[in-house]
């Protein structure tokens, strides 16, 4: 069963004088455990594909399949409820909320689905602790090295136990060797959750630890 | 809740400076509601604190004791009527007084208001010192207690100024002033021999009185004007509106308590909406993470909710407090359950006033989350 599925997906944007095509036919299937690369140039449809994949933005055309669910029909209020309980989004330079130390950043992502239990908040300590931050629970986004935020995003992103895990530019504003740790976290808990995940970047370097690579140009998305 | 506290709880200085202004906004209703409570009781008290429901006057006086006059024997005509248990005639007039042992030229003079009365009626209030009125002691009178400030005490001889009558203190009242002034309250007889001394001042009216004051329940009273003829006939409420002042004091009291607590809300409002703006971009991550519009929601009306109760709970502590320092003679009566309909009412502007964060957090679109939109 496939976690993500787009099946011939274009999406065009209307201004007074023009049609801009921002995806063309895109189709792409990720399964578990498979970590998949898109990359490409800033302008080639890169966020909007992102968006159609999260459950953020409607396609014009096509179609897309979360666990073999089509989601174009959904309203509002029901595209929340696939983006808590099947997506786990890190997003650039991984905006978290200031006023929330390391451990409440993922605890309000549990509170969105429902009360805090004890397991949860123990399930939330652990995984910050396997992502190395067992000693930074308590401290605020200020606090924290730039590296070690984006390493309390992926964390965030994985509280829900989602299917899924979309990955921003994860990259964007770290230096090569904190860079390269990220994404060598993020297929790590990819692997050992079996987790279908999508990063979209434009740093070739990260390019190793992924499973497919993808480029897209132009709306146009092809397997390298 | 879990987001607004931790918020509240971050940035204790930005919301307490919010809060503060909560706290002197509610602090200042209160305390011009106690004020407003204060001056219509001076205004108004012997009338709006008597057991009366209705009053009755001479027709066309628009409810006014000053113009109104007539015969005591009316009472009985009214007593007739269907609905009305009980009735007691009231005259005032306007005087001023001196302890009788000090000499006229030199003496400190004090308004006051005498009210004739008959002893025994729902009129006469209850002593907290001294004794009531007994029709065998013409003499005798009961003072509202303010006059202890101006050196009055039990068993005090007071001379009525421009008039040869002398009367004693044997009792005091609380809380009995109307049109401003403290009220002596009189045998009816006394009264009648300070008012209408001169002759032909009664215009001929036998036994005059200025209003019948009426105890009753559902009387018509368009039907009691019609069989009694010649008179005027209201509720209490409407012969306390009639008060000289009373309805403009009043207005222009609640007009700027009205005003303050509408004020209090567009601060509030504008104080969290500004916030919301400056939080799009978190409001935007909270809902591509997975936030429903009205998670994000609650947020704001709770902080606004927690915000304005614990201000105006710390409010009223210092409006209580102010009460305490105020000094004796200030016209200041703080009443609870106007304390708690204004806190009622505080509470609930505010909390609508963050409607303009709401309907700027349900646009917010949570693509902002990815940093740019192509």
């Amino acid at each position: 069963m496939a976690s993500i599925q787009l099946e011939n997906v274009t999406k065009r944007y209307k201004d007074s004088e023009r049609e801009t095509i921002a995806l063309d036919q895109v189709s792409l299937t990720v399964d578990k455990g498979e970590f998949v690369a898109i990359i490409g140039p800033s302008g080639s449809g890169k966020s909007t594909f992102l968006s159609i994949a999260g459950a953020l933005l409607k396609p014009t055309d096509g179609e897309v399949f979360i666990k073999d669910k089509a989601i174009s029909s959904l309203n509002e209020k029901e595209l929340a409820h696939v983006r808590l309980e099947q997506i786990g989004f890190i997003l650039q330079t991984a905006n978290l909320i200031p006023y929330l130390t390391v451990l409440d950043q993922l605890l309000v992502v549990v509170k969105m689905k429902g009360a805090i239990t004890e397991e949860m908040k123990k399930i939330a300590t652990e995984l910050l602790e396997d992502l190395g931050l067992g000693m930074k629970l308590k401290k605020y986004p200020n606090e924290l090295s730039g590296g070690e935020r984006q390493r309390v995003a992926i964390a965030r992103s994985f509280v829900n136990n989602p299917d899924i895990i979309l990955a921003d530019e994860p990259t964007a504003n770290l230096d090569t060797a904190r860079a390269h740790e990220v994404v060598q976290l993020i297929s790590k808990e990819v692997k050992s959750r079996n987790k279908a995940a999508i990063m979209v970047t434009h740093d070739e370097r990260m390019l190793k630890y992924c499973d497919r690579v993808y480029r897209i140009e132009d709306g146009i998305l092809k397997e390298e | 809740m879990f987001l607004a506290l931790k918020e509240l709880k971050h940035s204790k200085g930005k919301f307490m400076m919010i809060g503060l202004i909560i706290v002197f906004i509610s602090w200042l209703v209160f305390v011009l509601s106690g004020l407003g409570t204060g001056l219509s009781d001076l205004a108004t008290s012997t009338l709006k604190y008597s057991e009366a429901d209705y009053a009755v006057f001479e027709d066309e006086t628009d409810f006014s004791f000053s113009k109104s006059i007539l015969s005591e024997s009316v009472e009985k005509e009214i007593l007739k009527q269907e609905g009305v248990d009980a009735v007691a005639s009231m005259g005032t007039v306007s005087a001023s007084i001196r302890s009788a042992a000090s000499d006229e030229k030199n003496a400190t003079k004090t308004d006051v208001l005498i009210a004739g009365i008959q002893p025994g009626s729902f009129m006469e209030p209850t002593v907290n010192a001294g004794e009531n009125l007994t029709s065998n002691n013409l003499n005798g009178v009961i003072v509202d207690d303010s006059l202890k400030a101006d050196g009055f005490s039990l068993g005090d001889v007071l001379a009525i100024n421009g008039s040869n009558e002398e009367v004693e203190i044997i009792g005091f009242v609380h809380n009995q002033t109307l049109n401003h002034q403290p009220v002596i309250f009189t045998q009816m007889d006394k009264f009648r021999a300070v008012k209408y001394a001169a002759p032909g001042s009664d215009t001929g009216i036998e036994n005059p009185v200025n209003g019948i004051l009426v105890q009753g329940t559902d009387v018509d009273t368009k039907k009691v004007e019609e069989a009694v003829g010649e008179i005027e006939m209201g509720t209490k409420d409407e012969a306390v509106n009639a008060v000289p002042g009373y309805a403009a004091e009043n207005g222009t009291i609640t007009m700027m308590l009205w005003f303050l607590i509408i004020i209090s809300a567009f601060i509030i409002g504008v104080f969290f909406y500004v916030l919301t703006n400056q939080k799009t971009q978190q409001f935007g991550v909270l809902k591509a993470i997975g936030g429903s519009n009205w998670f994000v929601i609650k947020t704001v009306i709770s902080q606004v909710f927690i915000l304005s109760a614990v201000s105006i709970l710390v409010g009223i502590g210092l409006t209580y407090l102010t009460a305490a320092v105020l000094p004796e003679g200030m016209p200041f009566n703080l009443q609870l359950p106007m304390v708690v309909i204004y806190s009622i009412v505080l509470l609930i502007i505010s909390v609508l006033s963050s409607l303009f964060s709401v309907m700027k957090i349900s646009k917010i679109d949570p693509l902002i989350a990815l940093g740019r939109v192509e």
